[in-house]
């Protein structure tokens, strides 16, 4: 009988936020249809490195597993993804796992993104409703744009777009692609178009809609495919209305 | 930051009078000095007569800082600090648009440094009074050729990919057709200046008048 | 007047609604979540809401979706909260209308709704395939909205371990692990509201997300807090499968025209493209006749494995059937399941617009869970509330596809304003319970983690959990002989055995997923027990629960609760009656008209 096919990952693993990052190497037997999650649970079931040598599991977030919950977002062979949906058969190996690096790390592959939660709280991404009593039916809405807005609904925060933004790094706390376009998203709705100027002018502070330069990788990255740039230009377009307005008239 | 700011943000602001200057009034300006410059490949009279014109428009050095000195200080100078707080990333994801990005950063820089050179020597040294033999004169020097090439290349690259920049920032060009539509634009005047400038340069190192044929009046 | 607190565990549907409730009536709010909330497994629902709102002229109304869901859930839910939830449907719809969740449109600019299995309405709303994920989205905003406000303090990154029971049986707070730090801490409140979702790690590979493992109830359930129709756990017929997740192909596919089929000949080999009309056979248009491609989720389920395993018809002689949409229009495809095909799409490469899906039932939802009473989700312990996915009350033997999001937007509701009134009335408050009632409880979990860390045994948590999860998959979901059942249980006493014996191969105290994993699965062997010895005791078969030995619904001798207790480390179930005061029991058929 011949050698079972190997998988060959390479972890970059790091006990803590304050520990040094260090790589470790292992090869898992391959199966069909196999994902970046699938190895990481092979790694949890044995954890020993190529080399013989005993390991820790490696410590990853994930959840739903079919790419609408947003956790399992790392760099994969260096690009940021998601691994659950990273088939082993289409990536080059030794495949290469980090965390993400525009987020501090937890340890291993986990990092924190609660700046993307802090910056949907800065911008007010939300419809500011009376109240769950009983109100009547919600304002009625064009199929056309339901199904313009629909899309950018879909986003799950996994922050990729913001990883492979050259604006975000530690120099410059630019809120990223993901929050401008739930800006456009909540300035799209019949109610929540009521309190457009609020969304925008978080949109016109420090790290904001300003920080863009245009190198356009968050549409590229986007595992949803939501229409990031354009969304960016058409908030570009509201914000600097409102501050023309504001300024003339303010 | 504060949730309740009523005005947009100095910063914004900023940014915003960054990306505009570029267009207007520094890409106009460079749209223009092209095309007074193109008198070369009519001839050097015509090219002389022209700057004559130039020189000697009233208030000349108030407009001259105002239209632009200023606006290129503040958009090179604004440009660096912008280039500072970003971080090229092109090696791990070499996509179009963000080798762009990275370009518009390093020529950005090449032009500013050229256009410093530039109104240094044809500007200052010749005490605003430059003419086709300084140029001509200059261009005799292969660095100074050299330089000027880059310059030039540099310089309308740096616009053309602005001018994209400045559609999709100001939300101008906001769909993915439009954004395409504005990506030609800029490329088809990135394309054209460096043809023009490349052509200056060259009338001027080899005194070459292609349109001199049309000048009737010796 | 002194100023309660109340706590709600989970993020999902149910506790962020919860959450809004509780916080709209000027009370404090802590939020537990193992997951920042918007990750929760309320994403994964893709199909749609139900509410009878009538708006294609069929004469639905909300009687009909309330006969339709104690029929589909053959008569073992208590009727008169399922008639609230029904009736409540359409107001809930408005209310996250209002909440701006991006419902698909008709012409008028009107919500438009699709036809869902066991039903002959056009009653679920929907979201294009991703109403579950749109509708958490938009709680979690309203529930940021508070946050920023500072009503609501998130706890996202912790996990529940147990509740804090003072001496007189109430609960005073829960005592919760910090993922990161691993820290144990108690938190005191007047009320939690538990809303935990489902319970699929249990069975291995399911269609739930990684942190569905029941934990929680089943730590409640150890605690003295009752567990109500286990045994009934839905299978759902159509998933993808997969190594790590049996990923769901929403019954929208159905409802928007997708056809079930095998080739008639066993064995054919053909691609599907290939394969004649006359050749297929449709085998649930042919045997229902009437509901034909969706029939309730246990009818389909069980045909299918009557297709693939008595007939042996599965596709190329594997556990697979064909899930077809092929026939329907491109841009219908992409306009209103868009979401599901491009999973298939992303992860099996394959394009399910051109070519069949391959498909197959996959363990999806218990409609068994925490007990709770006939009126405010109230459990038997004071001061314990359930909602959502994780209490009973809703869906009896099976639930209908499209009813969850509804339950768990109703369940949440209702709990929230009923733990708000029950802490308001409390006497004395949990700022009165010893502060050494809290450190006990305290020293109790520490003491078990340091246990887990410190131990040395051979077994491999993951190793154990994967034996569960087959044993329980293969004899406790679509067909059940009690033999095996019984073998199930003595299994599980081993695996138990063997957890005694594990080691978690992290032995550090900083963002450590196998302790973490480790307590769950403590948990989730106790709950499989429950499951199963609630269905060994049912000799009959309702709904979800089928047993060949007794294929008939024997409503003399069951039609009632299972109601598990646990005390002294045993399992004891009793039964108490359904109130079937709304609706009188009928057969339950699919094949003919009713």
């Amino acid at each position: 009988m011949g050698e079972t096919k190997k998988v060959i990952l390479r972890v970059k693993r790091q006990a803590g936020p304050k520990h040094a990052p260090r790589w470790e190497e292992f090869a898992l037997n391959w199966r069909p249809a196999m994902n970046v999650i699938i190895c990481l649970r092979d790694i949890a079931e044995n954890p020993v490195t190529r080399d013989g040598k005993k390991t820790t599991p490696v410590t990853y977030e994930s959840n739903c597993l079919e790419e609408v919950c947003g956790s399992c977002a790392m760099l994969i062979n260096g690009k940021a993804r998601m691994a659950c949906s990273a088939l082993v058969d289409s990536l080059p190996q030794p495949i290469r796992l980090e965390p993400l690096s525009k987020f501090p790390v937890v340890r291993d592959l986990a990092v924190d993104r609660s700046f993307m939660f802090e910056s949907l709280k800065r911008v007010k991404a939300w419809i500011p409703i009376d109240g769950t009593y009983d109100l009547g039916e919600g304002p009625r809405m064009a199929p056309e744009t339901q199904e313009q807005a629909y899309p950018l609904s879909r986003c799950i925060s996994c922050g990729n777009c913001l990883e492979v933004c050259p604006q975000v790094n530690e120099n410059n706390a630019f809120v990223g692609a993901a929050i401008i376009s739930q800006v456009r998203l909540f300035n799209m709705h019949p109610t929540g178009a009521m309190h457009a100027r609020e969304r925008l002018e978080a949109l016109m502070g420090p790290g904001g809609i300003a920080d863009c330069a245009n190198a356009q990788n968050c549409v590229k990255a986007c595992p949803k495919e939501i229409p990031l740039t354009e969304s960016i230009a058409e908030m570009n377009r509201q914000a600097w209305k409102q501050a023309l307005l504001g300024w003339l008239f303010g | 930051m504060s949730a309740a700011a009523t005005r947009p943000d100095r910063s914004y602001l900023l940014r915003k009078l960054h990306s505009l200057s570029g267009i207007v009034p520094v890409g106009a300006f460079l749209a223009e000095h092209f095309w007074s410059n193109s008198y070369a490949l009519v001839g050097v009279a015509k090219y002389n007569e022209k700057s004559q014109e130039l020189q000697t428009i009233p208030f000349r050095v108030i407009v001259e800082a105002a239209v632009i000195w200023l606006p290129i200080l503040y958009h090179g100078g604004y440009g660096v600090y912008i280039w500072l707080k970003g971080k090229s990333n092109v090696s791990d994801y070499p996509w179009v648009g963000n080798w762009l990005y990275t370009l518009q950063r390093y020529t950005g820089l090449v032009a500013f440094a050229f256009i410093g050179w530039h109104v240094w020597t044809e500007r200052f040294l010749t005490q605003g009074k430059s003419t086709y033999s300084d140029v001509e004169h200059a261009l005799r020097n292969p660095y100074y050729l050299a330089f000027y090439v880059i310059g030039v290349l540099a310089s309308s690259f740096h616009l053309g990919v602005g001018i994209w920049n400045f559609l999709c920032k100001w939300g101008l060009a906001a769909t993915v057709q439009a954004q395409r539509a504005a990506g030609k634009l800029g490329a088809t005047v990135g394309f054209v200046f460096s043809l023009v400038g490349i052509l200056i340069v060259v009338s001027f190192r080899l005194n070459w008048h292609p349109f001199g044929h049309f000048v009737t009046l010796k | 007047m002194r100023e309660p607190k109340i706590i709600v565990v989970g993020g999902g549907l149910a506790g962020l609604m919860a959450t809004i409730r509780v916080a709209e009536a000027g009370v404090p709010v802590e939020l537990f979540s193992i997951v920042p909330v918007k990750r929760s497994h309320s994403v994964c629902a893709q199909g749609g809401i139900n509410a009878a709102k009538n708006t294609k002229g069929e004469g639905d109304s909300t009687d009909k979706h309330f006969d339709d869901t104690i029929y589909g859930g053959d008569f073992l839910a208590n009727q008169p909260l399922v008639k609230r939830m029904c009736e409540a449907a359409p107001g809930i719809i408005d209310l996250l209308d209002r909440m701006g969740v991006m419902f698909n449109r008709t012409t008028e600019g009107l919500l438009d709704y699709r036809r869902f299995g066991g039903t002959l309405y056009h009653r679920t709303a929907f979201a294009g395939a991703t109403t579950g994920q749109q509708l958490l989205y938009a709680l979690d905003e309203q529930v940021r909205r508070y946050e920023a406000d500072g009503k609501v303090n998130k706890f996202e990154g912790w996990t529940f371990l147990s509740a804090v029971i003072d001496d007189g049986g109430i609960c005073r707070g829960i005592c919760a692990m910090d993922m990161r730090s691993t820290e144990v801490k108690t938190f005191p409140a007047d009320a939690a509201i538990f809303c935990t979702g489902g319970i699929g790690a249990i069975f291995g590979l399911s269609t739930n997300s990684v942190v569905c493992t029941g934990s929680a109830q089943s730590a409640l359930f150890q605690q003295g807090v009752d567990y109500a129709n286990g045994e009934f756990i839905q299978v759902h017929p159509t998933a993808i499968p997969g190594e790590d997740k049996l990923r769901l192909m929403s019954e929208s596919a159905r409802g928007e025209g997708g056809r079930i089929w095998v080739p008639r000949k066993p064995g054919d080999t053909r691609p599907p493209n290939s394969i004649l009309e006359s050749e297929r056979f449709y085998f649930l248009e042919e045997w229902y006749p009437k509901y034909g491609n969706l029939v309730p989720r246990d009818i389909a389920t069980r045909a299918i494995h009557r297709v693939v395993f008595q007939e042996k018809l599965g596709i190329h002689g594997q556990a697979a059937v064909y899930l077809d949409l092929t026939h329907i229009p491109r841009e219908v495809l992409d306009r209103k399941l868009e979401g599901i095909l491009e999973i298939y799409e992303k992860f099996l490469g394959i394009n399910p617009r051109k070519e069949p899906m391959k498909v197959f039932p996959g363990m999806h939802y218990a409609m068994g869970g925490v007990w709770v009473n006939n009126e405010d989700q109230a459990t038997n312990v004071p001061g314990i509330y359930a909602a959502g996915e994780c209490e009973y009350q809703y869906h009896g033997a099976n639930r209908l596809g499209a009813n969850s999001l509804v339950s768990c937007i109703f369940g949440g509701g209702i709990a929230g304003p009923a733990a708000v009134k029950y802490a308001r009335g409390l006497a004395q408050g949990c700022e009165s319970t010893p502060a050494s009632a809290f450190e006990r409880e305290r020293k109790r979990q520490a003491a078990m983690n340091e246990a887990l860390i410190r131990q040395e045994g051979g077994e491999n948590p993951i190793a154990i959990w994967r034996a569960m999860g087959e044993l329980m998959t293969e004899h406790v979901t679509v067909t059940r002989y009690n033999k095996n059942l019984q073998q199930v249980d003595a299994k599980l006493r081993e695996l138990t055995d063997r957890f005694r014996r594990i080691n978690l191969s992290d032995h550090t105290l900083w963002s450590n997923q196998t302790l973490n994993f480790a307590r769950e699965l403590g948990n989730m062997l106790v709950l499989a027990r429950v499951i199963t010895l609630g269905a060994l005791a049912r000799n009959e078969s309702r709904g979800a629960h089928y047993k060949p030995d007794f294929p008939e619904r024997d409503d003399a001798n069951w039609l009632k609760t299972t109601r598990a207790n646990y005390s002294n480390g045993e399992i004891k179930l009793t039964y108490e009656p359904v109130d079937t005061s709304l609706i009188p029991p009928r057969p339950r058929r699919y094949d003919v008209a009713r």
